[in-house]
């Protein structure tokens, strides 16, 4: 479990530039590495990348830390963000041999197995000073996730966890593209309407707007 | 087009939050992020609601290489306390130092003069290599002579320093400047009293000819105690 408190104090140390900030930044990376490394690996398939990927995002956090928000609660969700975004600029500039690699991914199991296996939804998951807010919210995604239909919830997994396009989503399941885009957005309408009715069940907000 | 006014922006979130969106759209959805603080705003919504937090089942162990090549290319070792500062050992020192205490050593590497008898003193060297160098020392004190289980040599812009921590405390005194870590020296004069059970020495990278200050500014790449 990683503590978010202790994240944002290293993320703010090293983005100081001190003395402290190189011993900050070795202790981040021995805390987050393996995470970061995980996330990327899931969606570019192989290793040799995800290790690409993961001095990539070390690269972008070490620059990028003095714009760290200091009062953004979700340091690792940033880190994870950055690791994301920058496996999915990888995957997208080399297409080719995607469907094999995820495909050995997939053995990883079903949809919910995934969930609850990849992906942390216990109350401290995020340390002992998580807003409360942010401790329920993850409590109705998980159960929103759940609620969606079994195709659903599938492509929603297999395209953020196994960082499959539409296009590999569709060799994957054998279906036309038009077919897995419907699935996809419909997935994405369906656990927003869930979630936004467990956070506000009067309906007189929608979406925090 | 503006993305904030988009009526499709939250299926816009969506998408880039689960990673379909790709190339240009992607592209541009990025460049709205950085134009449009409402598009912004409504992505960290989703980014903080729909992300899931990772567990550690997500771990893969990384490559050790990965993190040497970061520590290199972004040049971390420029915001390190230095290493005697690290340790403690120098606090003391620190708020009493006076110029009297600051010593300035460079020493040539000289030749033996006549055999004299040597006796080990310390094992220098890493967590890896704990005796990549032994050092030796004469009886009187005088002569120290280092040698390295294979050999090691100082870049054409570098030399190594070897430096006595005295067992009382105090700052590292210079003993040698070396372009290798084979040598025989002379220890100066004024510190072979202080050569002895519970100092412990240290090789330090610096400058061609030394450290400029007098103190160690670069790297320690050895250390070890003096146990005679």
């Amino acid at each position: 479990m990683l503590d978010d408190q202790e994240i944002k104090r290293l993320l703010l140390r090293a983005a100081a530039r001190d003395e402290g900030a190189a011993e900050a930044f070795g202790r981040l990376y021995r805390l987050t590495a393996a995470l970061v490394l995980g996330v990327a690996q899931r969606v570019v398939g192989r290793r040799e990348i995800a290790e690409e990927v993961l001095h990539d995002t070390f690269v972008k956090i070490w620059n990028a830390a003095g714009s760290f928000d200091p009062l953004a609660n979700q340091p690792v969700a940033w880190m994870v963000a950055i690791a994301r975004n920058r496996a999915l600029d990888i995957v997208a500039s080399a297409d080719h041999a995607r469907v094999e690699s995820v495909t050995d991914l997939t053995t990883e199991g079903d949809s919910d197995e995934v969930l609850d296996r990849f992906f942390d939804w216990s109350e401290n998951a995020a340390g002992p000073d998580e807003a409360e807010d942010l401790r329920r919210t993850r409590g109705f995604l998980r159960r929103c996730l759940g609620e969606l239909a079994a195709v659903e919830r599938q492509v929603l997994v297999l395209c953020y966890h196994h960082g499959m396009s539409h296009g590999d989503l569709a060799a994957h399941m054998a279906k036309p593209l038009g077919t897995v885009k419907t699935w996809v957005r419909r997935g994405m309408e369906n656990l927003r309407e869930c979630v936004e009715h467990c956070m506000d069940p009067g309906g007189a907000v929608r979406g925090g707007r | 087009m503006r993305l904030a006014r988009h009526r499709l922006l939250d299926a816009l979130c969506g998408e880039y939050l689960v990673g379909t969106m790709r190339g240009r759209p992607r592209r541009r959805f990025e460049r709205a992020l950085k134009r449009e603080p409402l598009v912004a705003a409504r992505l960290a919504y989703w980014q903080r609601t729909y992300a899931p937090r990772p567990s550690d089942q997500m771990r893969v162990q990384p490559d050790p290489g990965t993190w040497r090549r970061l520590e290199t290319e972004l040049g971390l070792a420029q915001f390190k306390r230095p290493w005697w500062r690290r340790v403690g050992l120098w606090r003391l020192w620190a708020t009493a130092a006076t110029a009297a205490l600051v010593v300035m050593v460079v020493v040539q590497v000289q030749q033996f003069e006549g055999p004299k008898q040597l006796v080990e003193v310390a094992r220098l060297g890493t967590k890896e290599q704990p005796a990549a160098v032994t050092a030796s020392l004469s009886r009187d004190h005088q002569f120290l002579e280092l040698r390295a289980a294979r050999p090691i040599e100082a870049g054409p812009a570098q030399s190594y320093e070897l430096w006595l921590i005295p067992k009382e405390g105090g700052a590292p005194l210079s003993i040698a400047v070396l372009g290798r870590l084979d040598a025989r020296l002379v220890v100066p004069e004024g510190h072979r009293a202080r050569m002895r059970a519970g100092a412990t020495l240290a090789i330090s990278v610096e400058p061609a000819g030394g450290s400029p200050t007098g103190a160690p500014t670069g790297p320690v790449i050895m250390v070890g105690a003096i146990e005679t």
